[in-house]
């Protein structure tokens, strides 16, 4: 097999791994908002709820997690699993990362100044426009470093889906290399995991910056 | 720090020409109660904080509270601008009662609609500012009169642009408060408070903060709203400030008002034992 | 149970990426390992999620056909035997890298020949198409249009990528699905995500010996021989295995312990020598 033929081959799976790490944050990012509120929220089952969830999805493998979320349903209910795959990859990756990016804002919110929302609340802001007004943008300047980290981390953990015979491009790789005897697809792997990085990088870069107008 | 010549003090405060005469620059009408506390209780746990206050403030009048720390001074202001909720006694703005104390000692704050009215009668100042960092010196001002009043937008810059002005930060428009002094980003959070039209603004130690140099120029401002006859309630240390500037000084220690009265009186001739070993330790 | 022991067991996989390294105290002379006793080690590297040849047993210790008859071999020769548990995709780099002498886990020489030094094939083996019993499928033909699971390079997976294997059929399938082992595969095939399993004829059988209701197409899709696959510069340790192995099928041993995986008894290849 030429270099060229690997690359096209495995150039698939890279559209694969791009297309479940673009999913999965469009998903977790704005879920994992709910998930702090849910944890926050004055009804207690809910808040213990969220907790026991945000303990499950961080202390337990994502691998194992998407087997539950893939096979569970046929288990549970004898549902068939068929074309049931790539839902389960995504509910899987996203339930997963949007604990890690609840636990992210929630610190975030936490570390915002009591006088940050005592302001607020003499000048009149509902609770409503105090969160989106005033706390939400200075969070999000706040968590965007660990953002930045869990991002990255989810690119390389794209390689997980491959527990569910996904063909990512981690997949391909053991693939092509295990039946050509070559250790060329894990490099070719390991340069598209590192562009990859380094557009993600310097996207939440470009963003930080564009945020540094205040301190 | 706190030890500052009182004539210095007057000249540094001297008003200048041209002050803007706005809302606030009415004549000043005492028969119009503008707030009413009425045995004000508050404990923190075991720790009763403030023990039956009583506290009136008309219009035009510039009360200075002043006493040792933990004397509950702030914490009466906090209860004033409800940041803490009082567990016995009565708060009315003007003619709307804010709270209602049961017989059974029970208290009732109003209704959210009616909360939300009488909120918008009182600003506060705090000792850290608590400018909000990620918006403009502008956008400070602004926003919670278009945001929360619904005001016009064009309306609200040009009196903001005015506040700033006489904040003397008329160049500042633009900046963001990291980017300013502590004395400035307190006068902008004054330009903020006042942006709300309040009929009385509470200042929670607003120099503490402050080197004495950025102290000068926040007092200067306040000493110009006193000339204006806005109504102010003014949480302090600042001894010879409060001195030359208040209609009413209130010594606080305890939880409890020990004395009251015009600053000469409670400053040239103290009554109470407390107040005189208060000054005396200020003195020296 | 079962479902969750395989369950299980697929973690289990996962983790042995994270073992398999080579203990203390040894070191390397002309021959190979040896440890300070100064007996010969020999290393044994295998998949843990190939059986009946090499897998964790029903005790939770490494079992399987390669590795008994390993460990049979190692007390023949008086050697030490030491366990050198992949992944299975990781072999030509553990092989390479020194961690273990062979690969020795139902390893296809078929298509390798020129990659390994290999000894005597032991074993036949053969690739089939594994369905749920009342399935439509009933010859290769009927692939057509099916989703068929595969695990990632085994033979049966590379005989459906060779041009000159069943590349053609693999075509012909709506897609085929690389699943890391069997098990997770095998579970696919039962929660109704794909339509059949391409897999060597002996791992098949083990499979269908923990689950009715699973049989084999009649066809098969092509046949083979298992060997041990050495570092082809080290031939001097292939022959001395070769002649151990030939011993162990003349006094028995070879006999006596396929006679222990009845799934694969009947494809053992090695005949007593000739007298």
């Amino acid at each position: 097999m030429s270099f060229w033929t690997m690359l096209t081959t495995m150039a698939d799976g890279m559209l694969k791994t791009i297309l479940l790490f673009a999913l999965t944050l469009i998903g977790s990012i704005p879920l994992g908002m709910v998930v702090v509120f849910l944890k926050k929220s004055k009804f207690k089952p809910i808040a213990w709820l969220t907790e026991a969830y945000i303990a499950v999805m961080r202390g337990t493998p994502l691998m194992l997690q998407l087997l539950v979320w893939y096979f569970g349903p046929y288990y549970l209910f004898g549902f068939s699993t068929r074309g049931f795959k790539f839902p389960a990859l995504l509910i899987g990756f996203i339930l997963n990362y949007a604990a890690y990016f609840a636990e992210i804002y929630r610190s975030g919110i936490d570390s915002m100044p009591i006088g940050q929302y005592e302001a607020a609340e003499i000048l009149g802001y509902s609770k409503f426009a105090t969160f989106m007004r005033i706390i939400l943008p200075q969070v999000i300047k706040r968590v965007l470093p660990a953002v930045t980290n869990e991002v990255i981390t989810l690119v390389k953990d794209t390689s997980l889906a491959s527990a569910l015979a996904y063909s990512e491009v981690f997949s391909l790789a053991k693939q092509i290399s295990a039946s050509q005897t070559s250790f060329l697809p894990f490099l070719i792997a390991g340069v598209f995991y590192f562009i990859a990085n380094y557009v993600v990088a310097w996207i939440m870069k470009r963003i930080e910056k564009s945020m540094q107008y205040y301190n | 720090m706190n030890e500052r010549n009182n004539e210095t003090l007057q000249q540094e405060y001297a008003v200048p020409e041209g002050i803007q005469d706005g809302k606030n620059g009415n004549e000043p009408n005492r028969e119009r109660v503008i707030l009413q506390m009425s045995n004000i209780r508050k404990s923190f746990g075991d720790l009763h904080v403030l023990k039956n206050i009583d506290l009136s403030v008309r219009h035009g009048e510039v009360v200075s509270i002043i006493g040792p720390s933990g004397s509950g001074k702030s914490t009466l202001l906090r209860c004033a601008t409800f940041l803490e909720k009082i567990d016995y006694g009565e708060i009315i703005y003007l003619d709307r009662k804010a709270t209602i104390t049961s017989h059974s000692g029970k208290v009732f704050y109003t209704g959210k609609a009616e909360m939300k009215e009488i909120k918008k009668y009182f600003g506060l100042v705090f000792q850290q500012f608590n400018l909000f960092p990620h918006h403009s010196v502008l956008h400070n001002i602004m926003d919670a009169p278009v945001e929360v009043l619904k005001r016009d937008k064009k309306e609200v810059e040009k009196e903001a642009r005015v506040l700033l002005e006489k904040m003397g930060l008329a160049d500042k428009a633009d900046s963001y408060p990291c980017q300013l002094s502590g004395g400035q980003q307190q006068r902008v959070a004054i330009a903020r408070a006042l942006a709300m039209k309040p009929e009385i603004l509470f200042f929670d130690e607003p120099t503490s903060a402050l080197d004495p140099e950025l102290t000068i120029e926040v007092l200067k401002i306040i000493r110009k709203l006193a000339e204006e006859n806005m109504t102010m309630v003014i949480v302090t240390h600042e001894m010879s400030f409060a001195a030359g500037v208040s209609n009413r000084v209130i010594f606080m220690d305890g939880g409890v008002i020990v004395e009251e009265g015009p600053p000469d009186k409670v400053f040239g001739d103290p009554k109470q034992e407390r107040t005189k070993q208060f000054l005396k330790s200020y003195k020296e | 149970m079962k479902k969750l022991l395989a369950l299980g067991l697929s973690v289990l996989t996962v983790a042995c990426l994270f073992t398999g390294c080579t203990g203390a105290g040894q070191v390397l002379d002309g021959d190979g390992m040896v440890n300070e006793g100064g007996t010969r080690v020999f290393r044994q590297g295998f998949d843990l999620d190939y059986p009946p040849y090499s897998y964790i047993d029903d005790n939770g210790e490494k079992g399987g056909f390669d590795v008994e008859l390993a460990q049979a071999l190692c007390e023949y020769k008086g050697w030490t035997y030491e366990a050198v548990p992949f992944n299975w995709d990781a072999k030509d780099a553990e092989l390479n890298s020194g961690n273990c002498d062979c690969i020795w886990s139902g390893f296809t020489r078929n298509g390798r020949e020129d990659d390994y030094a290999w000894s005597i094939s032991y074993s036949d083996n053969t690739q089939m198409i594994m369905v749920p019993d009342g399935s439509e499928i009933n010859t290769l033909e009927d692939l057509t249009g099916k989703i068929v699971g595969v695990q990632t390079a085994t033979s049966a997976y590379e005989l459906l990528n060779d041009e000159e294997g069943q590349k053609e059929l693999c075509d012909t399938f709506k897609s085929l699905e690389i699943y890391d082992t069997y098990t997770i595969a095998f579970n696919d095939l039962q929660s109704g995500g794909i339509d059949a399993i391409a897999i060597d004829v002996t791992s098949g059988q083990y499979l269908m010996s923990t689950k009715a209701g699973y049989h084999f197409l009649d066809e098969a899709l092509g046949s083979e021989q298992y060997a041990i696959g050495f570092r082809k510069d080290d031939t001097a340790l292939r022959d001395e295995v070769n002649e151990a192995l030939q011993a162990l099928v003349d006094n028995g041993t070879y006999d006596e312990i396929g006679k222990k995986y009845p799934e694969i008894y009947e494809f053992l290849c090695l005949k007593p020598s000739e007298k």
